[in-house]
């Protein structure tokens, strides 16, 4: 018998096919109905008992070995042909994606949320008042009468129509009138920041004609100066992130604070860039004091039982001595460069 | 207000060093602005050039033989005052230079080796005069430190004087604050009286219909005074401080408001005649002031005057006619009260900043009139001699006291520690407060008559603090209580900044980059956005900032354009802030612009921009707010901002709640160089943001049956609002409709022209079985139906 020669052709066909239809071919030829080796296994019905046996063995084992080396060969065709297709299919991953800017929030919304953060860690709520304010507001009941010489500490826009008591209206020139505003609204305890919009009519490259304050104010019963300080230390640790921060409370004046202080914090030039919390150099940061009751009474607070504090922070500048920025001017420029330069990511906001 | 260190200690006997004072001024709230001090300038010393000749190889330098009065150095100087004989001021290898902030080093210069330098003004910081090398005209020795040959010896302070300290605008005041400090004793002001008065004033004063300007005037006049410069003395002390001595006379007075605070005038007694008036101005009138300026007055103003000229500015400056020169001859001496209101109100409206205005309206010690007027007759003879009349005087100087009632434990409460009444008396008493008392808790104090400012018992606390000083104050910190952080968290202003913090959130993953511009509006954004006429700011700073905005759309533009003239080809960005409707209305929105170029990256490929890719953005915006966009009315904008048939506006009921679309062609005109620009404007304070709690919908899949889609076309008329629609076809079973999806929209001739086709798409699902094919056929004939009927529209097959 041939079965020998057979395994070999068969070995030789399956080898030497490139292809799923020369294959399916093969498998015919070989175990199809007339293949050779179905063939085979029809004649043995010719041979003896014995032989049909030994040769039925054997004729079984070479179908079963062709079988396999067929369907080996089918999955090796298979990967060729994946793989073929999938090289056709390869593109230039190198091509350079177009350039992008990160999409970045301005530094000025960073402080705000930081501000509303770390004074809300303390329990003060968020209180607004508007941009253009009246007279009485912005000034009179903040204990700065007509013609007194601390209108001129701040350089006032005017607007060209008059409120009820014919004074024209101003553009705040600080976020103080919302003290005002609040206690008219609520009564005390008190206990509120209102970050905004402020004005003055000077323009230079630390001045602009718009700029950011955060007024606070607490009105409880027993509020004093060492809360005031003990506040606000916590406020520029927290904010300028230094634990180790030196201050200075000096005297100042403003009408609606009495006593009223100025605080300074330390600094020093390293590498020539400022570095805040100790040093023989002070930079001045807010404006503070303990409302004057000339101001609680205008807002019908009832002094025998009530007193506090307030103060007012530029959220420009502290936001300019945290991140080494000096202009004040690019701050409103609209420039997408600088916000990109400057700016904050969602990750970072 | 500026003063020398040896100025001050004319009034002030004290050990402290400059420096310490300046930190003392700084803690009294007399903030040391500035402070020069040259005492480091020893080290340079004075030098002469023995010798000089040109340096071979550079044309402009010398090399010169300098003797310090110890050794000889070779110097290069390139300075084109070089002369034989120079005497200057030498810096030697190694010191520090502070007008160039640099350390000398001996090097070559071009070969010469150069062992120090001659300086210059600007090389040490004394002005900006770099024309050549100092050159000293004395006869200094060498060797001489600069401190002497230069006279630095004295340092200069710089503070900044709150308004309310209208009693150390005078550095007398100054040196008493210091006194009360423990920083050295204030010394008795020294002047001889005029003993003989000889004579009465030929000019009187008459003060008649001043508006209550002037409380009180006294005079003298000096017969027979010789005019001319100001001794030796006076014209340093003038310019110690950078002041131009002009004459005597004006110098005097000059001096008297500087030392004194006390501002006072001399008229030339020739040129005025016999009564002098103090009464308001007439309209029309003018005068020609010391500053060469003139000035038209209204009848707020009070002047001085007689019959025939306006003579000076009550309080504020004299008129130039009637001005002392060198040959005055009789001087007329004024030392007046005048009321702080009527100068502030009148230097106000006339724009004249002037030290007599400066001191009048902070108010003046009543005290020192008679005091300024003997100072200055004091001065005034010593120098110029002659004789002096009898006081002639008008009004009444009223004796002012102020009594306020003061308890010590006042103190503590307000500022937050214990200070034993012991020690508040003595800070009092140390400020000169008369101190009565009334038992162990309480006394009344007699406010000194310099402080004007202070009032209350609150002014008492804040003094007693400001001397014993506020490094002592305790800190304490005050807790939070549970009730603030209630208030915290139902406060809608703080509701209202988590709102923006989350619209901010989803801009920047829009690739949306936050500007924030000036709340203003040129004239011309203003004209054409027709903002409210209140918006006019009187005094703008410039044209571009003459009105505040309505809208941020005009701000935005001008932003993108220069970053389109920077190379940004892709402009996307926000701003969160106010806009004014009116004086009386303001509200904060988002507005956002989008401007590109077309994309010509054949790679990386995106769709054009158009209002539906702006329709899209707002629903997001929107949904991170959890509100649904379906929930709004939609209905074009009629904003001549937008485009009119690419703009749409959103409102809940009455309430504006989104603008939105391509900007107006006519206001793009302004921007020509920008291409295609779109804009949004969220009116977010309109949403109840403050009864947010997460809405769920029930549009979401969530059932384990099977669900079914449908797609549905009909023909509309062509301004059939789709929002419509679909809120129609949603309620058509609220239960099974899971969601209603547009997709498609066909406009064409063929259709008609007031017509479009629709086509959406509609998921039916059920939360409690599988549907059958009978629940199916009969909820789409129902769509079908009911559409139809309910829009007058068209199935399409």
């Amino acid at each position: 018998m041939d079965i020998k020669k057979v395994l070999i052709q068969a070995k030789k066909d399956i080898e030497l096919c490139s292809n799923q239809r020369d294959l399916q071919d093969i498998k015919v030829a070989y175990l199809g109905k007339k293949g050779k080796i179905t063939e085979l296994l029809k004649s043995l019905k010719d041979l003896s008992l014995e032989e049909k046996k030994n040769t039925g063995a054997k004729l079984n084992l070479l179908r079963i070995e062709v079988d396999n080396l067929i369907r080996n060969k089918s999955d090796k065709l298979k990967i060729q042909e994946i793989n073929t297709k999938l090289q056709n299919e390869a593109i230039d991953i190198s091509f350079p994606p177009p350039n992008s800017i990160n999409s970045k929030v301005h530094p000025i919304s960073k402080t705000f949320d930081e501000v509303i953060n770390i004074f809300g860690s303390m329990g003060y709520s968020v209180a607004e008042g508007p941009d253009i304010e009246t007279d009485y507001f912005n000034f009179s009941a903040l204990n700065i009468p007509e013609n007194h010489p601390a209108r001129e500490m701040q350089d006032t826009f005017y607007i060209n129509d008059k409120d009820k008591n014919d004074k024209p209206y101003v553009l705040r020139t600080h976020t103080s009138p919302v003290q005002i505003r609040t206690l008219l609204d609520q009564k005390p305890p008190v206990k509120i920041i209102a970050p905004g919009r402020t004005y003055r009519c000077d323009s230079d490259s630390t001045h602009s004609p718009m700029f950011h304050q955060v007024e606070g104010l607490l009105i409880n019963e027993n509020a004093n100066m060492g809360d005031l300080k003990g506040t606000l230390i916590e406020f520029c640790k927290q904010f300028f992130n230094v634990q180790n921060l030196k201050v200075r409370f000096r005297p100042s004046y403003f009408p609606f604070t009495e006593p009223s202080a100025e605080m300074d914090i330390a600094y020093e030039i390293v590498n020539n860039k400022i570095q805040l919390g100790q040093g023989e150099r002070w930079l001045e940061i807010l404006g503070c004091g303990m409302v004057n009751p000339i101001v609680l009474k205008n807002c019908n607070v009832d002094t025998n039982i009530f007193q506090g504090f307030a103060f007012g922070v530029g959220l420009d500048r502290i936001t300019m001595l945290k991140y080494g920025l000096t202009d004040i001017r690019s701050f409103f420029s609209g420039n997408l460069s600088w916000i990109a330069n400057n700016g904050f990511t969602i990750g970072d906001y | 207000m500026k003063f020398s260190y040896s100025w001050l200690c004319e009034h002030l006997e004290t050990d402290k060093t400059a420096i310490e004072i300046g930190d003392a001024l700084t803690n009294l709230g007399l903030e040391l602005e500035s402070f020069t001090d040259y005492s480091s300038y020893s080290k340079f010393v004075v030098a002469t050039i023995k010798d000089f000749k040109k340096h071979p190889n550079a044309d402009r330098l010398n090399i010169c033989k300098v003797d310090d009065g110890t050794n000889t150095y070779q110097v290069i100087c390139g300075a084109n005052n070089v002369k034989k004989g120079l005497k200057g001021i030498f810096a030697k290898d190694g010191m520090y230079i502070p007008g160039t902030q640099i350390h000398l080093k001996k090097g070559k210069i071009r070969g010469e080796i150069s062992e120090g330098m001659l300086l210059s003004e600007r090389e040490l910081n004394l002005s900006d005069n770099h024309e050549g090398i100092i050159e000293l005209l004395g006869n200094f020795e060498n060797g001489t430190s600069a401190i002497e040959a230069l006279k630095l010896n004295d340092p200069i302070f710089e503070i900044g004087i709150t308004p309310n300290r209208g009693d150390c605008l005078g550095i007398r005041g100054v040196a008493r604050d210091l006194s009360a400090k423990g920083f050295g004793k204030l010394k008795p002001l020294k002047f001889d009286k005029i003993e003989h008065l000889e004579f009465e004033s030929p000019i009187s004063w008459n003060i008649k219909n001043d508006d209550n300007s002037c409380e009180y005037v006294v005079s003298r006049y000096f017969k027979n005074v010789s005019n001319s410069k100001s001794p030796d003395w006076l014209q340093k002390k003038l310019l110690s401080l950078g002041l131009r001595p002009i004459n005597a006379l004006v110098d005097i007075t000059n001096f008297i408001t500087l030392d004194l605070g006390r501002p006072l005038h001399v008229f030339d007694a020739d040129k005025v005649e016999k009564q002098l008036d103090m009464r308001l101005a007439n309209s029309n009138e003018k005068i020609l002031a010391l500053d060469n300026k003139e000035y038209s007055l209204d009848v707020n103003t009070t002047v001085i005057a007689d019959s025939k000229n306006t003579l000076a500015i009550a309080g504020i400056i004299g008129g130039d006619f009637s001005g002392c020169t060198d040959d005055t001859k009789n001087v007329f001496l004024e030392v007046a009260l005048f009321n702080p209101n009527s100068v502030a109100k009148t230097g106000r409206s006339l724009g004249i900043n002037s030290d007599a205005r400066y001191r009048f309206e902070r108010g003046l010690d009543k005290n020192m009139v008679i005091e300024g007027l003997e100072y200055a007759s004091y001065l005034i003879n010593k120098i110029c001699g002659g004789t002096v009349s009898k006081n002639i005087e008008a009004g009444k100087l009223l004796k002012h006291e102020h009594k306020i009632n003061y308890n010590f434990d006042y103190f503590n409460k307000v500022i937050g520690f214990e200070l034993d009444s012991q020690k508040q008396k003595k800070i009092l008493s140390n400020l000169k407060f008369q101190i009565i008392e009334i038992n162990d808790k309480e006394c009344d104090l007699l406010v000194p008559t310099w402080r004007n400012d202070i009032k209350n018992k609150i002014d008492i606390v804040e003094e007693i603090i400001r001397i014993y000083g506020y490094e002592n104050i305790k800190v304490s910190v005050p807790s939070t209580s549970t009730d603030d952080v209630s208030k915290i968290n139902n406060s809608s202003i703080n509701k209202k900044f988590k709102a923006i913090k989350k619209l901010k959130k989803t801009l920047l993953a829009n690739g949306i980059s936050e500007v924030v511009t000036f709340s203003f509006h040129s004239t011309k954004a203003h004209e054409i956005l027709k903002g409210d006429a209140t918006l006019k700011i009187s005094n703008a700073i410039s044209d571009d900032q003459s009105f505040m905005r309505n809208s941020m759309i005009f701000n935005h533009l001008e932003s993108a354009e220069l970053n389109f003239k920077k190379g940004f080809k892709k402009i996307k960005l926000f701003e969160i802030g106010p806009i004014y409707n009116s004086s009386q209305s303001q509200e904060n929105i988002l507005s956002l612009l989008i401007s590109s170029e077309e994309n010509k990256n054949s790679i990386y490929k995106s769709e054009k921009f158009n209002f539906y890719s702006l329709s899209k953005l707002l629903s997001n915006l929107i949904s991170s707010l959890n509100f649904d966009i379906k929930q709004f009315h939609i209905s074009r904008s009629t904003s001549n901002i937008y485009h009119p048939g690419q703009s749409a506006e959103l409102y809940m009921g009455k309430k504006l709640i989104a603008r939105y679309g391509k900007v107006h062609p006519l206001v793009m005109e302004e921007f020509s160089k920008l291409k295609d620009t779109y804009a949004i404007e969220i009116f977010f304070e309109n949403l109840p943001i403050d009864s947010i709690i997460r809405i769920t919908t029930n549009n979401i899949l969530d059932s384990q049956f099977q669900f079914s889609e449908k797609d549905f076309s009909f023909i509309f008329e062509r301004e059939q609002n789709l929002f419509e629609v679909q809120r129609f076809v949603n309620g058509v079973d609220k239960n099974l409709i899971k969601s209603v999806e547009f997709f498609d929209l066909y406009e064409s001739k063929d259709l008609g022209d007031n017509s479009k086709s629709v086509t959406f798409r509609v998921t039916i699902q059920s939360k409690d079985k599988t549907l059958e094919d009978k629940d199916l056929d009969q909820l789409h004939k129902n769509i079908l139906e009911k559409v139809s009927n309910k829009f007058k529209a068209k199935i399409r097959s």
